[in-house]
């Protein structure tokens, strides 16, 4: 098992963002989180990510207990992450904003220029390398953050929402670059709004509602599961629907 | 072949020849010498992005180092030098750490209060001078001393060093550790995501600033014989370093050494036109330029050439198609 | 006897120095953004009373009122004119901003004024008064009670009145605030207007009692900086509460160790406050 988050709870003074969800990810696997706004899929990933402290609960990774550990151990270790509001470095440009993610496993900087020109062509961003990445628009900073995740060469990439606000075109060539990455053996965990990214990608589901995973397992099956209508349109659709599967 | 960058070299090391007399020799010296101090603040606050406030701690240790050993061992100042970048390092580390942590302005804040602590501390500590300060040699027991009546050999013992700060600067910028602090300046956490050690990082940048702006220090002391919390430790001299480097392009390689070249000059200017009440002037005219700066180009001279030079391409080939 | 004194005369100033920090925090809470040059609103309320009493021959009602028109419209100018632009940019442009308006002001007020430091001519404030066996001199006295009253005053118009109210939802939710209607740029710049104008009337009421010259107003903007930050940033009744405790502990330092050490001592508490607890006593972070 590639990572591990058991009984996980994030607690803000007395809000519970995340109340007790736990995660299985193995190598291969490509795992969706879903559920409505304000779920707490976003307080969850942050915390498989390194960015906040759970309150409660443990997180393993490649058998290391990586609960308490920085951000930037969590990478080092092989978790990588991209953000729901693209965070490139802007004044940076392509290229470099890659080099920085390269530059974890290769110190040396014609090793590090050499992987992230790889990258960089292997993400069809080749014709923008010396483009800064403020020039950019939201998809193309969104390919530009997972080749930069890429270019550290991780085990398991998080992806928040990496496919948010991009038309159906753009949708189906960041899917074409999503399924390349898994293709070369990296695990994925994929919060997604766009129900057609994660019936066509994703192995697993796990819904979650107000802190807490009320359904999981295979997407067809779930996203017809009484809970999970209820969770996002209420409980009139779930009468409406007719009864489970 | 650049050849702006080879014409600058060239007139760098020319320039006592081709300018000559005390008082061109002087203003040389003291370009160097505000170019090292930019430079130096420049690799945190320019390419980290911790914009210090407070660099005159490092430039105060560095300077005063040098003229107290010499004062209270008759010791060459120039032994205690490697003291000053030591004291320097000391208190990078134990300042650093908690105050880097802080965010924005609140550090900016914090690098003003402390230094200024270390100001009023100094100040009133009898075996640094207190408020009267230290001298240095008044005659030279030998080249040792580093006490010149021309000031040709600091022009270039400054130059020297200049070359090995800007020099830092440049493999820096290429290293690993530049691009890290450049994404540090960039954006905390996503480089955190990516597996940059912030905290390490710029702890690092500021032990190197620290460390050349103590140089920086020396040299000040080397050259003029004399200091005091005024001139080594006063806020003026953080400020000064910050304007020199903003203007010509905080974060590039060659910005402080273009500020220098420009605020040196006019501050000479300012001081002859206006006479006694002429520091003040100087301040005012750097208080506006910082104000334009912030509000216009805080980039800096660099960054704007480069936006008008892109500006006036594309104005050419629209017109050429 | 002394100590008590020393106490009260702490105090009172205290209340002045809660007085020209309630605005600084008030734009810190709205905008996270610190004004370097407010001690330099300070030192020109200083000079603005000083202006009025000797062109205009106004007694201290007169010129705490120049002190405080002229310095509101400053600051809004200031904020229109630089502030709302630089807030946009990169952190460096932000620090330098106010930077680089505080080193405009000093030194045009040197420049202007003289680096010398004069009094305000005697007003109708002179003299002493006996508090059961306290001597205090009338002016700090005045100041003092004139700086509490202004700064509760201050405080109840951001909780009680409806452009309080507005200024607070700027302060807490600009998004929220926008989608309400208010306008944040409006609201932002009367800040500024109303905490130049603090920092005016403080100057002026200081005016009274001490010597000034145009090189004070960095010492005051350390003081203002400990005081939010003691108080907590964004917070109003701390920075009132902080005030008073920064005052009192200035003067128990100059008291106990003598007069060197009260800035140390205060400069000491903020580098500690900001390592330790930069929330402070009341604020949010």
């Amino acid at each position: 098992m590639l990572l591990e988050a058991r009984d996980v709870v994030m607690a803000f003074g007395a809000f519970r963002a995340v109340a007790g969800a736990s995660l299985d990810v193995a190598e291969g696997d490509i795992v969706g989180l879903i559920g409505p706004n304000g779920a707490g899929k976003s307080t969850f990933f942050n915390c498989l990510a390194g960015d906040l402290v759970p309150t409660e609960g443990r997180v393993t990774f490649d058998g290391i207990d990586v609960t308490h550990l920085s951000a930037e151990r969590h990478a080092s270790l092989g978790i990588g992450r991209t953000f729901q509001v693209p965070a490139t470095f802007e004044d940076m440009t392509v290229l470099e904003n890659v080099m920085v993610g390269a530059f974890l496993r290769h110190p040396h900087r014609n090793d590090a220029e050499q992987v992230a020109r790889r990258v960089v062509a292997a993400t069809g961003m080749e014709a923008q390398s010396d483009l800064r990445a403020r020039t950019l628009g939201t998809p193309g900073r969104k390919r530009l953050e997972i080749a930069r995740v890429f270019a550290t060469g991780p085990k398991l990439m998080l992806l928040d929402e990496a496919l948010a606000g991009l038309t159906p075109s753009e949708i189906q060539r960041a899917m074409a670059l999503v399924r390349d990455i898994h293709g070369s053996g990296i695990a994925l965990v994929i919060v997604e709004h766009i129900m057609e990214v994660i019936l066509t990608l994703a192995h697993r589901v796990l819904v979650f509602n107000q802190g807490h995973v009320i359904a999981s397992g295979d997407p067809a099956r779930v996203v017809k599961e009484p809970a999970v209508i209820e969770a996002y349109l209420g409980r009139a659709h779930v009468r409406r629907a007719g009864a489970a599967p | 072949m650049r050849w702006g960058p080879v014409a600058l070299i060239v007139v760098l090391l020319a320039y006592p020849f081709l300018l000559q007399g005390p008082f061109y020799e002087d203003l040389g010296v003291l370009v160097l010498l505000s170019a090292i101090s930019a430079s130096a603040w420049n690799i945190v606050g320019g390419f980290a992005g911790q914009v210090s406030v407070g660099h005159a701690m490092f430039f105060g240790a560095g300077a005063y180092m040098p003229l107290l050993v010499y004062q209270l061992w008759q010791l060459p100042p120039v032994v205690g030098a490697p003291l000053g970048v030591a004291v320097s390092l000391a208190i990078a580390v134990l300042i650093g750490t908690p105050t880097l942590r802080l965010k924005g302005h609140y550090f900016s804040m914090a690098t003003i209060a402390v230094a200024e602590l270390v100001r009023l501390v100094v100040g009133n500590w009898d075996l640094l001078g207190a408020a009267i300060g230290i001298m240095g040699p008044a005659r030279p027991r030998g080249w040792w001393d580093l006490t010149f009546r021309s000031a040709v050999p600091y022009y270039y013992l400054f130059l020297a060093v200049l070359a090995l700060v800007l020099g830092a600067t440049w493999w820096l910028q290429r290293s690993r550790m530049g691009y890290y602090l450049r994404a540090i300046r960039a954006g905390e956490r996503p480089a955190r995501s990516l597996g940059v050690p912030v905290s390490r990082y710029k702890l690092y940048a500021l032990m190197l600033s620290a460390s050349f702006t103590s140089a920086a220090g020396s040299l000040y002391a080397f050259k003029t014989g004399f200091i005091d919390p005024e001139s080594g430790l006063g806020i003026l001299v953080s400020v000064q370093m910050i304007i020199t480097a903003a203007l010509g392009g905080a974060g590039t390689l060659f910005g402080p050494l273009l500020g220098a070249l420009i605020l040196v000059p006019l501050q000479t200017a300012t001081n002859t036109w206006f006479g006694g009440s002429g520091s003040g002037v100087t301040y005012i005219l750097y208080g506006g330029i910082i104000m334009l700066l912030a509000r216009f180009e805080p980039g800096g001279l660099l960054v704007l050439y480069g936006r008008l030079r892109g500006g006036a391409l594309r104005a050419w080939r629209r017109h050429a198609a | 006897m002394v100590l008590l004194q020393v106490v009260v005369g702490g105090l009172l100033l205290g209340a002045v120095y809660a007085l020209f920090s309630s605005g600084l925090t008030l734009i810190w809470g709205m905008m996270n953004f610190i004004n370097f040059a407010h001690g330099e609103f300070v030192m020109l309320g200083m000079y603005a009373a000083l202006l009025t009493v000797v062109w205009l021959h106004g007694g201290p009602a007169v010129f705490g009122l120049t002190a405080a028109v002229a310095l509101f419209l400053l600051g809004v100018v200031i904020y229109f004119g630089l502030i709302r632009q630089v807030m946009r940019g990169p952190m460096l442009a932000q620090i330098l901003s106010t930077f680089g308006l505080a080193l405009l002001l000093r030194y045009l007020a040197f420049w202007i004024f003289s680096p010398n430091f004069v009094t305000l001519p005697k007003t109708s404030l002179a003299g002493s008064v006996n508090l059961g066996g306290i001597l205090l001199a009338v002016p700090q006295l005045v100041s003092g009670l004139v700086a509490v009253t202004l700064t509760l005053a201050m405080h109840l118009t951001l909780t009680r009145t409806t452009i309080g109210s507005r200024l607070l939802a700027v302060a807490e939710d600009r998004q929220a605030a926008m989608l309400m209607g208010i306008r944040p740029d409006r609201m932002q710049s009367i800040a500024w207007g109303l905490a130049a104008a603090s920092a005016g009337v403080a100057g002026a009421l200081m005016a009274t009692a001490y010597p000034f010259s145009p090189s004070v107003g960095e010492t005051f903007a350390l003081t203002a900086f400990v005081v939010v930050t003691l108080g907590g940033f964004g917070s109003v009744p701390g920075a009132m509460l902080a005030g008073l405790i920064v005052g009192l502990i200035q003067a128990l330092s100059a008291y106990y160790f003598g007069p060197i050490y009260k800035d140390v001592v205060v400069y000491g508490l903020f580098v500690a406050l900001l390592w330790f607890r930069p929330q402070g006593l009341l604020g949010k972070l």
